[in-house]
């Protein structure tokens, strides 16, 4: 027993029951299936169980010229009308008569000339004896075949005109010159039957599968699910896209910093955006007439426009050093340290505030923290700036830490966010020393990229705070990364950003 | 920072080894320089001034003299062209005023590159100026203080090379150590244009006399006109805002009548004006405290003897009556004690006694055996930068070359952690992401319009506010997330609808029992737009915020009424809260306004909850 699809089966079957080889359209008919599936199984198993045979025929209907005319050809309604008219009759007569169009009584002339049914006196037509049998008699070949096919109304087949005997190819013959009464078109008729193959086949046994598009709960709870077969679909046909919800890009990028550095050993700390100039400039060092401290790039704020300082100690410890270096072996920057200036609060100007915060509070070795967060300075925004933009700052305090050390931990953080050639070029910051930048190598600039800023606190930042040990510092920008994770023009389109993109940014690229 | 064009003929005449221009970069780059690279600029002189200004080969030539004013398209002729010159484009590097000008940094590169080992001597001859100092301008104590250091070097020989870069370094100093003259002002004078041995003086003079010439100018002005016609005047004139009396520089001519060399710090005059074929240079630096002064003579006669090879220094006596006088510039070097031991220490890097005194001595330092082991550092006198023995140790790493550290990993096992607020934030985000929103990420400063008026929201007056904001967009720190999401529903009216999107973010709020007045709180906010946004989507996403975030199962649901916070805000009878203990307001939510989509410019129902996640910290 041999199971093969449901339609195979119905058409196998159904050729086994004739002798003779059947038609594609009396075949489907028969098993009730339509023309096209069946001639599908014949294509497939043609040649195998199923041998084919292509019989031509014509399709015949009626014409352009033809149509209106009724189901009888125009000399025929004009002998009719002759032949009750003792006179001969004028050609608009004739016409009236016949119920005719004039064109077509005149377009009929020379066919009944030619068949010697009429003879012209003057401008009119009279009878001949030819024509008064013909009025009685048979109608001719192409008549016949007219007739049936204008009463038909649709397209007949010579095959079925041939099965009612109707004389076609006399027909065809007669109309071959009359040229738009008769549309004739070859077709071609498939018939097939079984082969020997197909016959041994059936005999042998076959049973159909059955075909669904759904798999129902139905069919996996009584197992019928075996016996049917489920329809295949265009696997290449297009899907709706769709997208999971998404982190936002540069949210991305802070996450892979946050756990780059959890994995590094690093515990995270924040802050407040309002902070006092104390903790922002004065605590790490900066002189009180340091142009970064300028209305022009610092956001003051003016509500609440100034804030308690912490603990006095540390605070007169942080004045001493500014005057005079305090007890850290520094000269300071010999001015007259104002209170006031560090009680203003400010929009924090970096994160290093947070981490220069988390020092003070515990400044014991071993420990490494860092913090990521908004920043906020007075830029004016083009494609590279804007008011508010984000940064990761990490400190490692530890006895045995060295710049190296630094350079190392930068290395590491960078490697793990995708660079892979670094440069370390020596730079200058209030807070640190030695200081350095560290740059990155881009294929596509084909250019080393400044990322950051790093360097070891000075002593007269740790020591007023309470450290004695080395400290390892760095204060790196995050929009600048996201724009080369995202190849991005300008720092504007990750914020305020369109729809399309933050759907379409595909999650592998950190 | 300042961007500067060093000449590269002038900085490769000044130093024996020869560099390809790619080495060079690098090299500047290993000492510290923000190199941008290499232009050649296009050079023109003004005939009626002599001042030599620069283009790059882009920039159309000037059509008026940058120092005199004097109108190139009315009189060409008096515009000549100087060819062209090559310049490396670096940005200013603040600490380090020796590096400003191409003498300056050709030193730091002779000691670099091994061609000059240790400090360079300056001689200094004895004085034969004196200057006769008011006593209120040297007395800190008065609020007119302006301490004056002055030189005078000999044997310039300048021609309009040197003077040009004279100038721009004067610029840069003002700009870097004298906060634009705020701090310190300088100026150089032709010697020859006065009668020095009569002696300079430094006094105030009241802003109406004397007349005199001021610098690009062919009329008389008092001190006051300058202020109010001078550009110069009028750029300086708050230095002096709401002074009685003007710092004047002034020397004497043959016929001992007086004459002008500077009204300080606001200009020059044009009777002492440094020109080409000027022969001996008077120098003065004032300023408001005297290290800072000295700091940038030094500087400046360094340089000029650097700059113009075969010139000598002169000191000038500053005579201030009932003082001694004090002779000036005071060129010895600053003494550091330092522990040899401190460079491998801090930066670890494996060098002995001898190679950290071979690498001081390529930064220019002077080293001395000491005791202990220890040795002392002269400093040179042009430094500016050395408060603490750290600052020698990145002097010997720069010279032991960055590219030489082998960059090494922290010897010390220490456990990550992150903080509570890290953690749950990425709860929130998990959580809405599951429910196919997008996360936006939307500016934290805004105003009162976007938080307040166009939220139909109660204003509680406890926000942040920015003393001097950049826009009138951007005014105070949010007290809610909604504004920002609303204006991202509005810049993206063309993208398929429904949208739905969310932020977790901080605002602030004023808060007297926290340090610094005012704190923050974490919130999430997510909002759905379309025809179909409704109440009961938000609200299930709502309910599985609370759900899933930990705030427990206590929550009340109950519909906004009158006095709460957002009750505008939404369509009445269509909002509610979820609130726990004492009615601490979890989360906010319902169907938007219309008067408030309007507002934000949206054409469809959006639905939206804000959520306070900071009771769950």
């Amino acid at each position: 027993m041999q199971k093969i699809q449901e339609i195979d089966y119905l058409v196998l079957t159904g050729l086994a029951q004739e002798a003779e080889p059947v038609e594609l359209s009396v075949l489907s008919a028969k098993v009730g299936l339509d023309q096209a599936k069946v001639s599908a199984v014949f294509v497939t198993r043609q040649g195998a169980e199923i041998e084919l045979e292509e019989r031509p025929y014509f399709e015949l209907s009626v014409g352009k010229k033809a149509q209106g005319w009724g189901p009888h050809l125009p000399e025929r309604r004009i002998i009719e009308a002759l032949k009750q008219s003792a006179e001969p009759l004028a050609m608009p007569e004739i016409a009236e008569r016949s119920g005719l169009e004039s064109k077509d009584v005149g377009g009929t002339l020379k066919v009944l000339k030619d068949k010697g049914w009429v003879e012209q006196q003057g401008k009119s037509l009279r009878l001949t004896e030819v024509g008064q049998e013909a009025a009685v008699s048979e109608p001719g070949p192409e008549e016949r075949v007219f007739t049936v096919v204008a009463q038909s109304g649709r397209t007949v087949t010579d095959r079925e005109l041939r099965e009612s005997r109707l004389p076609v190819d006399d027909a065809l013959k007669l109309l071959e010159e009359r040229k738009g009464i008769l549309d004739v078109r070859e077709r071609v008729e498939r018939f097939a039957k079984l082969s020997e193959a197909g016959r041994a086949m059936v005999r042998d046994g076959i049973e159909p599968i059955r075909e669904a598009n759904l798999l129902t709960p139905e069919m996996l709870k009584d197992g019928s699910w075996k016996d049917v077969r489920f329809r295949p679909y265009d696997v290449t046909a297009a899907a709706e896209p769709v997208y999971p919800g998404k982190l936002h890009p540069l949210v991305s990028v802070f996450e892979k910093t946050r756990r780059v550095f959890l994995e590094m050993g690093f515990e995270e700390t924040e802050s407040g955006y309002v902070e006092s100039s104390f903790w922002d400039f004065d605590a790490l060092f900066q002189p009180q007439d340091h142009p970064a401290r300028d209305m022009q790039d610092t956001f003051y704020v003016g509500r609440p426009g100034s804030c308690r300082l912490p603990d006095e100690a540390m605070v007169q410890r942080v004045r001493d050093t500014h005057e005079g270096g305090g007890e850290c072996g520094s000269v300071g920057w010999r001015y007259k340290w104002s209170r006031e200036l560090s009680e203003k609060t400010v929009l924090r100007t970096h994160t290093t505030a947070s981490t220069v915060r988390a020092l003070a509070q515990k400044p014991e070795s071993p420990r490494k923290v860092f913090c990521v967060g908004p920043v906020f300075r007075r830029e004016t925004v083009d494609y590279k700036h804007l008011p508010v933009f984000h940064q990761v700052d990490g400190i490692i305090i530890d006895e045995k830490v060295t710049f190296a050390n630094l350079l190392g931990t930068l290395e590491a953080f960078y490697r793990k966010m995708g660079f892979t050639k670094f440069q370390f070029r020596p730079a200058f910051f209030p807070y640190t020393e030695p200081s350095v930048e560290i740059f990155v190598w881009s294929e596509k600039k084909s250019d080393w990229v400044e990322m950051g800023g790093a360097g070891m606190f000075r002593p007269e930042v740790t020591e007023p705070l309470g450290c004695t040990s080395p400290v390892l510092a760095w204060g790196l920008g995050l929009e600048r990364l996201a724009m080369f994770t995202y190849d991005l023009a300008s720092i504007g389109e990750l914020y305020r950003a369109r729809l399309g993109w933050l759907k379409g940014v595909d999650l592998c690229r950190l | 920072m300042p961007v500067i064009g060093i000449p590269v003929d002038m900085l490769n005449e000044r130093i024996a080894t020869k560099l390809e221009p790619d080495t060079m970069v690098t090299k500047l780059q290993q000492l510290g320089c923000d190199v941008e690279g290499y232009a050649t600029l296009r050079r023109f002189a003004c005939q009626a001034c002599t001042w030599l200004m620069e283009i790059t080969e882009t920039e159309n030539p000037p059509v008026e003299c940058q120092a005199c004013g004097v109108d190139y398209k009315a009189k060409p002729e008096l515009l000549a062209e100087r060819g062209t010159t090559e310049v490396i484009r670096m940005e200013l590097l603040a600490v380090r005023p020796d590096m400003f000008d191409p003498a300056g940094l050709a030193r730091t590169l002779r000691g670099y590159l091994g061609e000059h080992l240790g400090p360079v001597k300056y001689q200094l001859d004895e004085p034969t100026v004196t200057v006769d100092v008011q006593p209120e301008l040297d007395d800190p104590q008065n609020p007119l203080y302006r301490p004056i250091r002055c030189a005078v070097v000999r044997n310039v020989e300048l021609n309009e090379d040197r003077i040009k870069v004279l100038m721009k370094l004067q610029e840069n100093l003002h700009w870097a150590m004298g906060r634009d003259r705020k701090r310190a002002s300088i100026g150089c004078y032709d010697l020859s244009t006065f009668n020095c041995a009569q002696g300079v003086y430094y006094r105030l003079t009241p802003p109406d006399v004397p007349d005199f010439v001021p610098l690009g100018k062919s009329e008389e002005m008092t001190p006051k006109g300058v202020l109010e016609k001078h550009p110069r005047g009028i750029d300086y004139a708050h230095l002096l805002q709401g002074r009685a009396f003007y710092p004047l520089l002034g020397s004497y001519r043959e016929d001992g009548s007086e004459v002008v060399m500077a009204f300080i710090p606001i200009i020059n005059s044009e009777d002492t004006k440094v020109v080409p074929g000027t022969k001996d240079l008077f120098v003065d630096v004032t300023g408001v405290e005297p290290r800072l002064v000295e700091k940038i003579l030094n500087t400046m006669v360094t340089a000029l003897l650097e700059l113009c090879p075969g010139s000598t220094a002169e000191k000038v006596a500053i005579s201030v009556p009932g003082r001694e006088p004090y002779l000036t510039p005071d060129l010895t070097p600053q003494e550091v004690e330092f522990d040899t031991t401190l460079p491998a220490r801090r930066l670890g890097i494996e060098v002995d006694q001898a190679k950290v005194k071979e690498l001081l001595l390529k930064m220019g330092h002077g080293v001395t055996d000491g005791k202990e082991g220890k040795v002392t550092v002269a400093v040179p006198a042009y430094r500016n930068d050395i408060l603490h023995p750290v600052d020698l140790v990145e002097d010997v790493a720069i010279a032991y070359g960055y590219h030489n550290i082998v960059p090494s990993l922290v010897p010390t096992f220490t456990v990550g952690v992150e903080t509570p607020r890290g953690a749950l934030m990425n709860r929130a985000r998990q959580a809405l992401t599951g429910l196919g929103y997008h996360e936006v990420l939307t500016l934290i400063l805004s105003n009162e319009a976007d938080q307040f008026e166009k939220l139909r929201r109660k204003k509680a007056d406890d926000h942040v506010e920015i003393l001097h904001p950049i826009s009138t967009e951007q005014t105070l720190i949010r007290t809610s997330l909604i504004p920002g999401l609303l204006d991202t529903f509005s810049v993206n009216t063309d993208h398929p609808l429904p949208q739905r999107i969310f932020e977790v973010g901080r605002i602030s709020r004023l808060d007297d029992s926290v340090e610094v007045g005012a704190r923050e709180y974490l919130r999430v906010a997510a909002a759905v737009i379309g025809s179909r946004a409704d109440f009961t989507e938000i609200k299930a996403v709502a309910e599985a915020l609370v759900r899933e975030l930990g705030f427990g199962t206590g929550g009340v649901v109950r519909a906004l009424a009158e006095g709460d916070e957002f009750e505008g805000t939404f369509i009445p009878g269509r909002a509610a809260a979820i609130s726990g203990d004492e009615g601490i307001v979890w989360v906010n939510f319902g169907e938007l306004h219309p008067e408030v989509l309007e507002k934000f410019g949206l054409a469809y129902p959006v639905a939206l909850l804000e959520m306070d996640l900071e009771v769950l910290l």
